[in-house]
Formats: C-alpha cells, structure tokens, sequence
C-alpha cells in the first residue's frame, strides 16, 4: 500500500536557512547552524520526503546553490526536491548532480513553458513539480510566481491545466495567505486543486500543529510544513507518531540516529524489527 | 570498487553517497576497462527508456556491459528506469529494444479509477520472494521503500520476479535473474530500508550468484 508523505522544506536564501510568513522571509541561520541545533540528519530521518526552495530575491545563484546541497545532501538517505532559479536544462542538470531527484519550477511555468516541457523530456516528467503559490482574491485563487511578487491573472484552473500540459508530475500547492501563520492548511484550496488535476499533490502553507497534518493527510495529500521553529528538537519525529497514532499509515524504517554508520558497517546479523524505532 | 555506469541519466550523487557511507569505494564511469573489473555494477537511470538507450549506445557502453554480466559473471543492480532498461521493450516514446536481459515489456501504467493518481509516488510495501541470494535479507516482507514512476515491467516469466507491490494492481517491484538484480525503487532514497539492501547487493559474493 502506498503510504502517506510528510515532508519537510527548507526555505534557502543565499546560504541560510529562512522563516517565510506570507512570503515575507527572515533569516534563521546557516547549515552549520541547522546542523548544530537541529541535528539535521535526525530530522532527515524522520520525514518521507524534503524540499528545498530557493528564494533569493534578485539574483538566485544556482551554482552556489548546488555546492550547498552537495553539503546538505550528504547523509540524507530520502528523496530531495529543490528549485527556484532554474532558468535552462544546464541549471536542471547541475542539481540533479547535486543529490537532488526533482526539480521544482515555478515562474518558467509562465514565462519559459518550452523550457518545462524539454525539463520533463529529458528528466521525465515524474522528476518536475510545479510549484504554484495561491492567494485568494474576490473569492478566487490568484495564482503568483517570481516568489509570490507578481500576478499571472490566470486562474488556478488555467495554471494547473497549463503545467499539466507542459509535462509536470506532481503539483506542490502553497496558500501565501496561511504560509508561516500556524493557522492550518486551506483545505478549500487544496480540494479544489484535487479536482482539477490527477498529479499526486503536496499541500504547503498554515500548518501550525500536528492536527493539521492529520486533516490533510488522511485525505491522501501529502504535507509539506516550512516552520523549524514548531518543529524544533524532536518536533517532526513526534509529528510522525501522533499521524501514525490517528491511524493513519506512514512509511516505517530502522531509526538510528547515533551509530548508523557503525551499526551498517558491523551489521552482518539478520535484523528482524523493522518498525521505525524512534 | 563498485562502478556506477555513467550515461548522463541523472541523480548518481545520491548513490554514490549511499556506498560511500556504507564504507564502499564506488566510481562514476562509462570506461570498458573499469566496468570489466568492476566487484559490483550499477545501472542508475532517471529519465524516459528511449533516450537512456540512445546515451548507452552513443557512449559505447552496452558492449562492456554485456562481457562483465555474461562473461565476467559481476552481479549487476538496475534501479528505476535503470531495471526497465534490463527488459526486452520499452514502450515510453514509442518502442525502443532494452538490454534484453529480463524477459519482459516496459509499459506506463493505465488506471480507469480517477483517484489512483499518476506517477507513482512515495514510500510502498514491497513483498519480496524468497530468493538465493536474498538482497533482502534483513528486511521484512511489505517492508517500504521510495517509488517515483510512470512505467511499470510486465514479465513474461513470474520466475524473475524477485518482489511485488500493489498500485492499483500488483506490479513488479524487483527482478531477479543470475546475477542480473533490478528494484524499481530507489534503495539510495529508502532511508534505513534502502541502505540494507545495498549493503546486500555490495556483499553478495561473486560465485554464490555465478550462473
């Protein structure tokens, strides 16, 4: 059975990590920094999939972007996303060197559709996720790109049907009106996007408690939350046993966080648990 | 040394990461003479079946590929589009021949109820068959490991099927054959699970598998 997806994202701007609420961004600290307060690769080892975004304003440094997943990638053993920035099929390349496996897109979506589509024919079209940001406006969705700073005035029908068609697998849909608020997630939002297209969807923005993740999660969407400070220390780790405890399957696996290099490198015995052992 | 074929068919980092850190030297190559002496080889691959084909012909590796799995008898691993590629057709962008090595057709998956979403993606159970050897050993059946496709093997012959997995319908997860091995999974991306069997497949001795 296919299992439930929590995933976590990282909001990466010129080398730090940031908070972002309605898409207004704060620095929190650098890698060194996540790695010496969050123990990054417990939180690697706690979540089904991580994202990571970059939201560099004005010039977005795919090459110092791609040196810095290299670092950030080195011991997570779980699916990455990352994108903002790519501008070419070359700059795909260069992440997906980088230990990534999807590259996210949004403003090309509009203004390079060509460049989406040669994206999903090389790289197939499970290997792109649309990324589109939603505000609501007289009752509608708006749907922004160039980090939530300009408005395409295209409906959110027409942009998913539009990334659809370019060759996207996967819809990573966010509400700018919840991000980094706690309130919850738009579950509005997210159904009428679920009715729109058949792409598997990753709901993002508003979640502020573990409850949130449950709401949307047992409606088969993945989860994605950006907020490191909700989820400091063991935050994530309790996130997964609260949704596993609602009854809700999540994906299990051997948990070591201290020793698991040593525990693979003498591990020549048959290991018969294989519950996630947090 | 664990050679990882290199045809520009995306995300190797990833691998390489994962032997690394299970104490395993591996090298990126498209080389005849380092995948002849290779211990292990790997197939990785993202991407559609029609151009991976088309990189393996131009960079002259189907070859090399061929004698160190059929003569020199090195166990080689496919993964994703990389097992797919171990098949007798391929069907993504019209038909193209795979290596020919799995008896079997790569087609897309087709579902006629509208909540079953396309590709397939996250973490799924994987019940494998008891097989000598057992890449995994260790692991439980149903265990779970990270999918991300389009395209599904069909095999002609259940005996090379080496696991199972229900997405819509039951689907071939692994294969197996002599010292031909192929997870439509990313073990490089299965977390603690995914690490085991690559320390399964980077363990197997050479004449416990030799046909």
């Amino acid at each position: 059975m296919l299992k439930n997806r929590l995933i976590f994202t990282l909001i990466y701007n010129n080398g730090s990590y940031m908070l972002s609420r309605n898409f207004r961004i704060q620095t929190v600290g650098d890698l060194d920094w996540l790695k010496e307060n969050y123990n990054f690769n417990a939180i690697a080892f706690s979540i089904d999939e991580l994202v990571v975004l970059n939201v560099e304003r004005k010039h977005k440094n795919i090459d110092k972007f791609s040196d810095h997943l290299i670092q950030l990638s080195k011991n997570c053993f779980l699916p990455i996303s990352a994108g903002g920035g790519i501008r070419s099929l070359e700059d795909g390349y260069k992440l997906l060197n980088s230990g990534v496996d999807k590259l996210v897109v949004n403003t090309p979506i509009i203004e390079q559709p060509e460049l989406v589509t040669e994206l999903a024919r090389t790289f197939g079209n499970q290997c792109i996720i649309a990324s589109i940001d939603c505000k609501k406006e007289q009752n509608n969705y708006s749907v922004y790109i160039q980090d939530g700073s300009k408005n395409t005035n295209l409906t959110l029908e027409e942009v998913i049907k539009k990334a659809e068609f370019l060759g996207v697998g996967e819809i990573y849909l966010t509400s700018m009106e919840r991000d980094g608020t706690g309130q919850g997630l738009d579950m509005e939002l997210i159904r009428k996007a679920s009715h729109l297209t058949k792409l598997p969807i990753i709901a993002s923005g508003g979640v502020g408690k573990y409850e949130h993740f449950v709401e949307c999660i047992k409606d088969g969407y993945a989860v994605a939350t950006a907020n490191i400070y909700n989820f400091i220390v063991d935050g994530l780790i309790k996130a997964r046993q609260f949704i596993q405890k609602q009854g809700i399957e999540l994906a299990t696996w051997d948990y070591h966080l201290t020793g698991l290099q040593n525990y693979f490198k003498n591990n020549n015995q048959v290991i018969k648990n294989n519950k996630t052992e947090l | 040394m664990i050679a990882i074929i290199d045809y520009k068919m995306g995300n190797i980092k990833s691998l390489e990461n994962a032997i690394g850190f299970l104490g395993c030297k591996s090298c990126v190559t498209n080389q005849a003479d380092i995948i002849l002496t290779a211990d292990k080889i790997i197939l990785p691959g993202v991407g559609a079946f029609d151009v991976a084909m088309k990189n393996l012909k131009k960079y002259q590796i189907i070859e090399p590929l061929t004698k160190a799995v059929f003569e020199n008898n090195i166990p080689i691993l496919g993964i994703c589009l990389g097992m797919q590629l171990l098949a007798t057709l391929g069907e993504e962008n019209g038909l193209t021949e795979g290596l020919g090595w799995i008896n079997g057709t790569v087609r897309r998956f087709s579902f006629d109820d509208e909540k079953i979403r396309i590709p397939h993606i996250g973490f799924n159970s994987v019940d494998y068959v008891d097989k000598s050897p057992n890449l995994f050993e260790g692991l439980t059946k149903g265990a779970d490991f990270y999918f991300v496709h389009n395209y599904r093997m069909i095999c002609e012959d259940n005996a090379d099927v080496s696991s199972w997995t229900y997405y819509g319908e039951k689907f071939v997860s692994g294969v197996q054959k002599g010292n031909v091995f192929g997870t439509q999974f990313h073990p490089e991306k299965s977390q603690s699970n995914g690490l085991k069997l690559l320390k399964n497949f980077i363990s197997l001795s050479r004449d416990r598998v030799s046909c």
